[in-house]
């Protein structure tokens, strides 16, 4: 299923065009409030992403920021407020929830492959499914993004058989093969082995220099400061500070963030 | 202090210098003495145990092979010959019995001249089986859609007949043997499963009404013993029913028996799917799967794959259970035994024994195929699952 002719650098023949957002606001959330049961897990969120932004969200454990992005693609469901992706609202409607989930792609922490399909299997399956593309065009899409994310070589075997950054690499093809307009990134680093945080992170960074809109929640710090447009502190459902990396690391306005900064800066 | 502490400063932490090739593991010592004394005498215990089951075994095993082989009648014509006389001073099974009627058993009171159909009903069978069967086999979906749609429509022509095409129409209470039990299992695994996953994925649907469908079905069922579900379909069922409508004996013995199986099914495969974890849904739904691919090309192949022991479980435990029909006055396999058993010209002391035999070995062999089967099954699907 190889091709030979494939190198381990993008020079795929392929040309893909990556998609383009209708609106210029890719997201925007008005208004959020969200409840697990009694608790308040999303207080009063306004956030507006543009086209091309990279926003990078970081807070301590609990304090809503992975609710936050499930949000926008309903793996969560909110119950006040208002959420518009590309110009689309959620709602009940089941249609528009698909619709959505088909341009906006989602990486996992704990990267949720498919382990009884192959590697490629994994890639080509929604593209096959949900873009109704035939076989032979999605292996060419899913054999590109496994070029660009350097692992061709392992598109036959099974996700079990790989190492974890490996997999985050694979799962980061998955979502790229539905030609996503937004990512979501869910702690992608967090249950990674430190020596393979790397190559995950440079594949990242790929994405956002080709102007992917990206939500990436994590505390690669460093990440934050080389990619993110703006950063976002959240602590008990509340946005509480958003800053552009400068700002945020060298002058935290509030005393909350300047504790979290403290605690995971040495 | 040992040579080792003399070269190595006991202080200094060890650090290896030249990097250390991979050894090959130790040599084990095997061999036959090493085997038995490892796995058979280790301990006073195992040794007791090893000889109680060497006298087990010294006991039960001869008498049964010269009951089965040995002392066996192979050939004759009636119960003289199966007879202990003079000349024959032991008798063992009498296979002659069995031989002469073997045909009532495989066939019931099927027609004679109509029993190429049942012939060629199991030929088709065991093809479209072993098709499916075969993991490796060209156009493996064709062998779905020959074992789920063509089968079924080609053997009750078949079987029940279409005067239309030159095959006369043979009514069901002349089924019986083999071919009864057999076309009961086969009805009961190919309904149980399908209907058992549908149960199943309704009892977890977020839908109340489903949910409450399904849970009172399946608990329904799962507390009623089956021959009390087989009697209500054959005796009760009339009762509700105009007798025009009412549908053939073996056919609500059939229904009675995919519900009943279906019942169980639905459980089974309940627990596989709580054990797909929640990741694996998000997922499949952040691709913008719709739930019913979620379900067939995500969900339910993980989830039927770890239910495979479960399932076969289940299937073995069917196929013996089909034995219950005779209690409705279906003719299945063993009842077929039951009857010539009794049957004066055969009666001998060794006829029911034998009669037995050639049941328990019947069911034995075909349970012991599905058995092996699924652990070859369970082992080719690992692959996916080495981590």
């Amino acid at each position: 299923m190889i091709k030979s002719g494939m190198t381990e650098t993008d020079t795929s023949p392929l040309e893909l065009k990556p998609a383009t957002l209708r609106s210029k606001i890719a997201v925007d959330m008005v208004g959020v409030h969200k409840w697990f049961g009694d608790f308040h897990v999303l207080r009063d969120i306004n956030l507006r992403v543009l086209g091309g932004e990279r926003i990078v969200i970081c807070g301590p454990s609990g304090s809503g920021k992975s609710t936050l992005i499930r949000c926008i693609n309903r793996l969560e469901e909110h119950q006040k407020g208002q959420i518009i992706v590309d110009g689309v609202e959620l709602t009940d409607d089941v249609k528009k929830i698909d619709e959505i989930r088909r341009d906006v792609g989602m990486v996992f922490q704990q990267f949720n492959l498919f382990p009884h399909l192959t590697v490629l299997e994994n890639l080509t399956l929604a593209p096959i499914w949900v873009r109704k593309m035939p076989q032979r065009a999605a292996e060419e899409i899913a054999m590109h993004y496994l070029n660009r994310v350097r692992i061709p070589e392992q598109a036959s075997k099974y996700p079990g058989q790989l190492s974890g950054g490996q997999q985050q690499r694979v799962a980061i093809a998955r979502a790229l093969c539905m030609n996503p307009k937004i990512m979501l990134f869910d702690e992608p680093t967090s249950s990674l082995d430190p020596e393979m945080v790397k190559e995950v992170l440079e594949t990242m960074m790929s994405l956002a220099a080709d102007g992917m809109t990206m939500l990436v929640v994590t505390h690669e710090m460093g990440f934050a400061r080389e990619v993110a447009d703006r950063v976002l502190f959240m602590d008990e459902g509340q946005i509480l500070e958003v800053a552009d990396p400068e700002t945020f690391f060298s002058n935290p306005k509030h005393e909350r963030t300047k504790l979290f900064l403290s605690q995971i800066l040495r | 202090m040992s040579d080792m502490a003399g070269t190595n400063d006991a202080r200094k932490p060890f650090v290896r210098e030249a990097p250390l090739a991979a050894l090959p593991p130790p040599v084990r010592t095997d061999g036959v003495l090493a085997w038995l004394q490892r796995n058979l005498f280790s301990s006073p215990l195992n040794i007791g145990l090893t000889l109680v089951c060497v006298a087990l075994l010294v006991w039960a095993v001869p008498p049964f092979v010269r009951f089965m082989l040995i002392d066996a009648v192979w050939d004759g014509a009636s119960r003289a010959d199966c007879l202990v006389t003079d000349a024959r001073p032991a008798v063992g099974a009498c296979w002659a019995f069995v031989i002469e009627r073997i045909n009532f058993f495989t066939y019931g009171f099927y027609p004679t001249p109509d029993r190429w159909r049942v012939d060629l009903f199991f030929l088709l069978l065991a093809v479209g089986i072993g098709w499916l069967a075969w993991l490796d086999a060209p156009a493996r979906r064709w062998a779905l859609v020959n074992f789920f749609v063509v089968l079924p429509i080609v053997s009750f022509i078949l079987l029940v007949g279409w005067p239309a095409i030159g095959l006369p129409v043979v009514p069901t209470e002349q089924w019986g043997g083999i071919l009864v039990t057999i076309v009961v299992s086969v009805v009961g695994i190919v309904f149980s499963l399908p209907l058992g996953v549908l149960l199943a994925l309704g009892r977890r649907s977020t839908m109340p009404a489903v949910r409450l469908v399904c849970v009172v079905f399946i608990e329904f069922i799962r507390g009623v013993p089956l021959i009390t579900i087989l009697f209500m379909a054959s005796l009760m069922l009339p009762l509700f029913v105009p007798d025009t409508w009412s549908p053939d004996k073996l056919l609500r013995a059939l229904i009675g028996i995919a519900l009943f199986a279906s019942a169980y099914m639905a459980e089974v495969v309940r627990a596989g799917l709580q054990a797909i974890p929640r990741g694996q849904y998000e997922a499949a739904q952040a691709l913008g799967l719709s739930y019913t691919r979620t379900m067939g090309l995500i969900v339910l192949p993980q989830a039927l794959r770890i239910t495979i022991p479960n399932i076969v479980n289940s299937y073995i435990a069917l196929f013996k259970d089909t034995t219950l029909v005779f209690v409705v006055g279906i003719f299945d396999f063993l009842n077929t035994i039951e009857a010539a058993r009794l049957d004066p010209k055969w009666s001998t002391p060794v006829t029911g024994s034998t009669g037995y035999a050639f049941a328990a070995l019947f069911y034995f062999t075909l349970c012991m195929a599905m058995s092996r089967y699924a652990l070859y099954m369970e082992r080719r699907l690992d692959v996916s699952a080495n981590r």
